[in-house]
């Protein structure tokens, strides 16, 4: 039954990974290759998909690869649906049940000391692993082929000094207050989708 | 109810539809991981609707990234649990899905050719660029919650250096970083406790010094 096979597959996934989207890619690879569910290429095409469609990145793989192959069963395009359901629903059901447990325990004990010492010690790394968040999606759009992990100087040679100008642009706009308030966040992406097409696209400079 | 932080007449009181929209609006707007949903959440949660503190907020980050799962799936199960309970979590993790479920699902057919769409590949080159500024709003707010002082500076230095240039595992950062943080107060509360005391037999003495007249342990005036 490959829709349990399916669920199995992610259920581990979503259990067994630490570190979001990006961390799940090396297993998501593993088992795909290893049921034949999706070609090498498939999978490396549709990784930029996901990075690039709304949603956050895991889902959208989970969504995909469910539906890919639930596809390849007698019902067709509603085999699909279901294989997208089953793959989404088993990739967030243990985050359900164990951020639940988390929360109850974290309330119970943050007065202990240990907890609180622990906690003043994740806290700063996770605003430390949110800052290195910042320079690699910053390199992505600036530096397409930089690659901070094996420093060199070949990824230097395609400079999008245009993007670069737009988030030094968004960065005072995101902070002007018009009667007191912040330009909204999704205001701010409807904007800089709209500036993406005038620019890149209307005016077709070099992406 | 003993929820931490948060005013407790709001928690029980948030809806369960404005949970899901909220939720959903973040879903939609969400690119590649989760760190730019932090911004859309810190306004809709913390300055608009006033549901939770930006403090709230960082240690609900604290535990999507230290639990196994999708950062902006486990932000939601924290945040939707903390409002309405066991239905608010389900909830609010329905509202950051369904966004990406029904566009992929939708577009299955045609997903590659969609994303290769050049007018879609110029917006989006545009949304990159917002996506920065709007992770690094996120990194000044989150930052702006910690605790003063050097321990949290090189703190966040480290786990930045580590992260950013090195394949360790994150969960072996996080891990390092709670131990740290344990020595760290252990430390503290140790160096604390001698000097309180010094400081204590140093009144002491100098009390009794003082009203010599006295007998003696004139400190318990």
């Amino acid at each position: 039954m490959i829709y349990l096979e399916l669920f199995w597959e992610y259920f581990k996934v979503g259990l067994f990974t630490i570190g979001g989207g990006y961390a799940m890619l090396p297993l998501v690879t593993q088992i795909v290759s290893k049921h034949g569910w999706l070609t090498d290429r498939q999978l490396i095409e549709f990784i930029g998909v996901a990075e690039s469609t709304p949603g956050p990145f895991a889902i959208n793989l989970a969504t995909f690869v469910g539906n890919t192959v639930g596809s390849t069963t007698r019902l067709g395009v509603w085999g699909g649906l279901l294989g997208a359901l089953v793959a989404t629903v088993a990739v967030v059901l243990p985050s359900l049940v164990i951020i639940i447990v988390v929360t109850l325990l974290f309330d119970k004990f943050r007065s202990n000391r240990y907890v609180k010492g622990a906690l003043k010690g994740i806290r700063p790394v996770v605003v430390g692993l949110i800052l290195c968040s910042v320079f690699t999606v910053a390199a992505k759009v600036v530096l397409p082929d930089f690659d901070f992990k094996h420093l060199s100087s070949d990824g230097a040679s395609q400079f999008n000094w245009i993007s670069l100008i737009i988030i030094f642009a968004f960065v005072p706009l995101s902070q002007i207050k018009i009667k007191g308030k912040k330009i909204h966040p999704i205001c701010l992406i409807l904007l800089s989708a709209l500036l993406g097409v005038v620019i890149f696209g209307a005016f077709g400079v070099r992406q | 109810m003993n929820k931490v932080g948060t005013q407790p007449n709001i928690i029980g009181r948030v809806s369960l539809w404005q949970l899901f929209w909220t939720f959903f609006k973040t879903g939609l707007f969400t690119f590649g991981g989760g760190y730019a949903m932090i911004s859309i959440l810190e306004e809709e949660l913390v300055s608009k609707r006033k549901w939770l503190t930006s403090q709230d907020m960082l240690d609900m980050l604290v535990i999507a990234e230290s639990t196994p799962g999708v950062i902006a799936v486990n932000t939601a199960t924290s945040v939707g649990y903390r409002l309405r309970g066991v239905l608010g979590a389900v909830i609010a993790t329905l509202g950051v899905v369904l966004p990406s479920f029904a566009i992929i699902t939708a577009l299955s057919f045609v997903i590659n050719q969609f994303a290769d769409n050049t007018w879609y590949k110029a917006a989006f080159t545009g949304v990159q660029a917002c996506v920065t500024v709007l992770v690094l709003n996120a990194f000044i707010k989150m930052f702006c919650q910690l605790e003063r002082g050097w321990f949290s500076a090189l703190m966040v230095a480290a786990a930045f250096d580590i992260s950013l240039f090195t394949d360790f595992n994150v969960i072996y950062i996080i891990l390092t970083g709670g131990a740290l943080g344990i020595v760290y107060t252990l430390i503290v509360d140790a160096v604390g406790k001698k000097k309180s005391a010094a400081l204590l037999s140093e009144q002491l003495l100098s009390d009794s010094e003082k009203d010599d007249s006295l007998p003696k342990n004139g400190g318990d005036k």
